[in-house]
């Protein structure tokens, strides 16, 4: 899974501590999430997608097949 | 209050009843040992009602996770202990049954009845999850 959630909050000019206040995380969260090191719940997808005014599949990418893990 | 300052007043308040237990601990005073773990969690509660905390899914992620795996190493080091200690005391061996292994077979005993206590609320708190989280499997 890839996201694109840095170019989207580099084009709304938000720092990640404003980011992570707006969808109600911690600064760590969305730096993990930005690194690909955490993979965020349908809930907090669907946030960050609201946030921005996009889909939930323009930020982030599935890359993998069905039966992926 | 922000999250930082409130993770540094928590650091100080750990130190502090951790240095009081200590004092207790060589002066064998188990009331003041008490106290000392009351006074930290009244000071916790009071400075987490102070402080607004997010909860935050990557955190408790982390938390679900290190539990499981305090579970799955603290079970069954104090089960094998347990185990270790009983079998020389229950196999007949006289040496393990007085002088300095006298103690082994009642500590034993107490690593036993702990796996078990352990193993109990795992499968207890398992049952009432599932149950919360829809598990039960009567719908088709």
């Amino acid at each position: 899974m890839k996201n694109k959630l840095k170019v989207y909050r580099a084009l709304r000019t938000l720092t990640q501590e404003q980011l992570a206040d707006k969808i109600g995380v911690t600064r760590q969260t969305v730096i993990a999430i930005e690194n690909d090191k955490y993979l965020p719940s349908l809930g907090l997808a669907f946030k960050i997608a609201i946030l921005f005014k996009v889909k939930i599949e323009d930020i982030f990418l599935y890359e993998g097949g069905i039966n992926e893990q | 209050m922000n999250r930082k300052h409130y993770k540094q007043i928590r650091v100080i308040i750990s130190l502090f009843v951790f240095a009081i237990v200590s004092l207790a601990g060589v002066g064998n005073s188990y009331l003041l040992a008490l106290a000392g773990v009351l006074t930290g969690i009244v000071f916790l509660a009071l400075v987490r009602s102070k402080v607004k905390i997010k909860s935050d899914e990557r955190e408790s992620l982390i938390e679900e996770k290190a539990a499981r795996l305090t579970y799955a190493i603290f079970t069954p080091t104090i089960g094998i202990g347990a185990v270790l200690m009983l079998i020389p005391t229950q196999s007949g061996l006289s040496v393990f049954s007085r002088g300095e292994f006298a103690y082994l077979e009642s500590l034993g005993m107490v690593f036993a009845y702990l796996t078990l206590f352990l193993i109990a609320i795992y499968a207890i708190s398992y049952h009432f999850l599932n149950k919360k989280y829809g598990g039960t499997g009567d719908e088709e």
